[in-house]
């Protein structure tokens, strides 16, 4: 038994990577159709990144859904259309087919949460800040999270205003560039704490290539500094925590997650 | 290893790079065909043409009528060849494996085994969609897929924009509630035979077995069961490799429509054909006609040789097949193309009846008399009279 009533679940961003059946992570041979169901043995939630890319299709989830156990869990990444290529005209419309895109996963009790994650070019300007509100309204009963990617959005007034709203700050892992949100340790909603690693790769951040961003292996006193500082603080303060690693490159994240668990574990505070 | 085939389809090709040239054009009807002509035949248009009722082959005065709001623009072939050129070439850093259409807009781009480097194929495709947009203005639908049939149906799909990621092992479940029409490949003769069964749906003839199709489809019945399951291992090709083809153009001095005289240059464009699918041992299976009216309209035909042929007189036969079919105006014609591809070695396989045997045999051992004079002789010395018309 875990000594809080926090239920902590750890797993990867994204799960079909031809790089992990290099790495051993899946067993040779294994089709990407049936990566997930490998995932599942080891782990109990996931992040959808492909939600960003491409607007998510009812049947598509509910095919993806039947693939796992019922207690399994999905963090679906809000649309690109939400976040990063916003159509001042059309959002409302995105929003409303992205919710009915993973109606599946609402009615089946299997969304994490939804991870609305902006870009660094979206700073905190008096237009962004109401864009922010009104798409927080739209998304209202999806148990929003969300990501920053620039400091301009570390102040007290936008903590006070998520915790207003019951809506949780992701907590991200980065590089410690100046420009990038800071790696904070606070808890905005009641019901949920999110962290996303994404690895401390400086050089490879600033590359503009996915494949040098995330190519990061955490080590062990690194992942302790959350565990012992932060995790058991926020654990304390919440009902669930969702951590998920982004660090995919060379199967650095699914190793890291299970590091991850481990320490927990041992910390009493999953079980 | 699984496949991940990216497809680029830039939709309305033409009006798109014309809007990219003037950008006065944007959101509002356009139809490109060309001008100065009593029947001028639309080339392409935009979407909001197309909402009107407008398409692509239509008398230029009917389309007029239906969208009168439409600005029309003659045709740039060279702006689109530029064009396509600029996007094959946004596609290169990607991959070796990229292959373009007929200046269409449409890009194959086979991103197997190349995530380690450039990471998910998802996201180069998001990638080399807003990079070809930056650079080129043009917008460009994308899907991914595990490989080219679906890949094209995906785009077609979500036309006139978006997206469409279809995972491995999803391609028939993803084809399955479609109309069949809707799927590459599959022609008119067997949509019209199809419909005799009353079979609308993808999932109708999945429901078949494959000696279910070959009844009413004989050869073709294994083509139909694997595309209506997404089953399509054709490769993308490597780029600036054409797919193998041998191709023959003649220009008439003077436009003309005389029937005698196009026989005559066909013929003469396919003994050249001929000559060179013997001399690599090869034989076309299909043979396509592209004629180029004079008000700058191109008409492309096609007609499949059976069984796959390198003699002159066999490939004339389709070949007149497929310029019958091309020649459907009045209007007088400039420039023809001929096409030879699918090809194949020679078949083995001789002919069950004695009759179709010796007339075989006979065609053959004409072209290869033929050949012998030419080749001792000179090209001139031998001629087939029907040549001498052109």
């Amino acid at each position: 038994m875990s000594k809080y009533p926090c239920t902590i679940r750890v797993g990867t961003s994204g799960y079909s990577y031809a790089e992990w059946l290099d790495a051993g992570f899946y067993p040779p041979d294994t089709k990407p159709g049936a990566m997930l169901q490998q995932y599942t043995r080891r782990f109990s939630v996931t992040e959808l990144n492909y939600t960003w890319y491409q607007m998510p299709k009812a049947p598509a989830i509910e095919r993806m859904r039947q693939q796992v156990p019922s207690d399994f869990q999905f963090a679906a990444k809000l649309t690109r259309y939400l976040t990063h290529e916003i159509d001042a005209d059309q959002w409302r419309t995105h929003a409303a087919q992205y919710r009915d895109g993973i109606a599946p996963l609402i009615q089946s009790g299997q969304l994490a949460a939804v991870l609305v994650q902006f870009p660094p070019s979206f700073q905190r300007t008096p237009q962004n800040r109401h864009y922010l509100a009104a798409l927080l309204d739209e998304l209202h009963g999806l148990r929003a999270a969300v990501e920053f990617r620039h400091v301009s959005w570390a102040t007290e007034r936008v903590y006070v205003e998520l915790e207003r709203r019951q809506t949780a700050l992701v907590s991200v892992d980065a590089p410690g560039l100046k420009e990038l949100f800071p790696r904070l340790d606070i808890v905005t909603s009641p019901d949920l704490f999110y962290i996303r690693f994404h690895g401390r790769n400086a050089r490879g951040w600033r590359s503009g290539n996915m494949q040098k961003q995330f190519n990061y292996d955490y080590t062990e006193a690194e992942l302790h500094e959350w565990t012992e500082e932060k995790i058991e603080r926020m654990a304390g303060q919440t009902c669930s925590g969702l951590l998920f690693f982004n660090n995919h490159v060379r199967a650095q994240a699914p190793q890291n997650a299970l590091a991850m668990i481990r320490l927990l574990v041992d910390q009493g505070l999953m079980h | 290893m699984e496949r991940s085939i990216i497809h680029l389809n830039v939709a309305d090709f033409a009006v798109a790079v014309e809007r990219v040239v003037d950008r006065g054009l944007q959101d509002r009807p356009v139809i490109v065909a060309p001008l100065g002509s009593a029947r001028a035949m639309v080339y392409d248009m935009s979407e909001e043409a197309y909402q009107s009722g407008v398409q692509k082959h239509m008398l230029l005065r009917t389309a007029r009528r239906l969208c009168r709001d439409a600005s029309v623009l003659p045709p740039h072939p060279d702006r689109y060849e530029r064009a396509m050129r600029a996007l094959f070439k946004q596609a290169l850093p990607y991959s070796p494996l990229v292959e373009a259409g007929d200046v269409d807009g449409h890009l194959f781009v086979d991103t197997s085994g190349t995530s380690r480097l450039f990471g998910p194929p998802v996201d180069i495709a998001w990638r080399l969609r807003r990079q070809v947009k930056t650079d080129l203005g043009l917008d460009p639908i994308w899907s991914v897929a595990p490989n080219k049939l679906v890949a094209k149906v995906a785009t077609r799909l979500v036309k006139p924009t978006g997206e469409y990621v279809v995972g491995a092992g999803e391609e028939a479940v993803f084809l399955a509630p479609l109309p069949v029409w809707l799927v590459p490949g599959i022609e008119r003769d067997d949509l019209s035979r199809l419909k005799e069964f009353n079979f609308t749906r993808v999932s109708q003839v999945m429901a078949l077995s494959l000696e279910h199709l070959q009844v009413p489809f004989g050869n073709r019945a294994r083509f139909l069961y694997e595309t209506v399951r997404g089953i399509d291992v054709s490769p993308v090709l490597p780029a600036g490799q054409q797919r193998p083809a041998v191709i023959s153009d003649h220009d008439f001095d003077e436009d003309t429509n005389e029937r005698t005289i196009l026989e005559g240059a066909l013929y003469g464009m396919v003994e050249h054909a001929g000559r060179r699918l013997r001399r690599q041992r090869r034989a076309a299976r299909h043979v396509s006609i592209a004629l180029d009216y004079s008000d700058g309209i191109r008409c492309v035909r096609q007609a499949a040789a059976k069984p796959a042929t390198a003699n002159d007189l066999t490939l004339f036969k389709a070949a007149r097949q497929a310029l019958n079919l091309a020649r459907v105006r009045r209007l007088r014609i400039r420039h023809m193309r001929l096409t030879c591809d699918r090809l194949v070695f020679p078949p083995a396989q001789m002919a069950l009846f004695p009759e179709d045997r010796q007339t075989r045999e006979k065609q053959d051992r004409i072209v290869a008399a033929i050949d012998c004079v030419r080749s001792r002789f000179g090209r001139d010395m031998i001629h087939v009279g029907r040549t001498l018309a052109a």
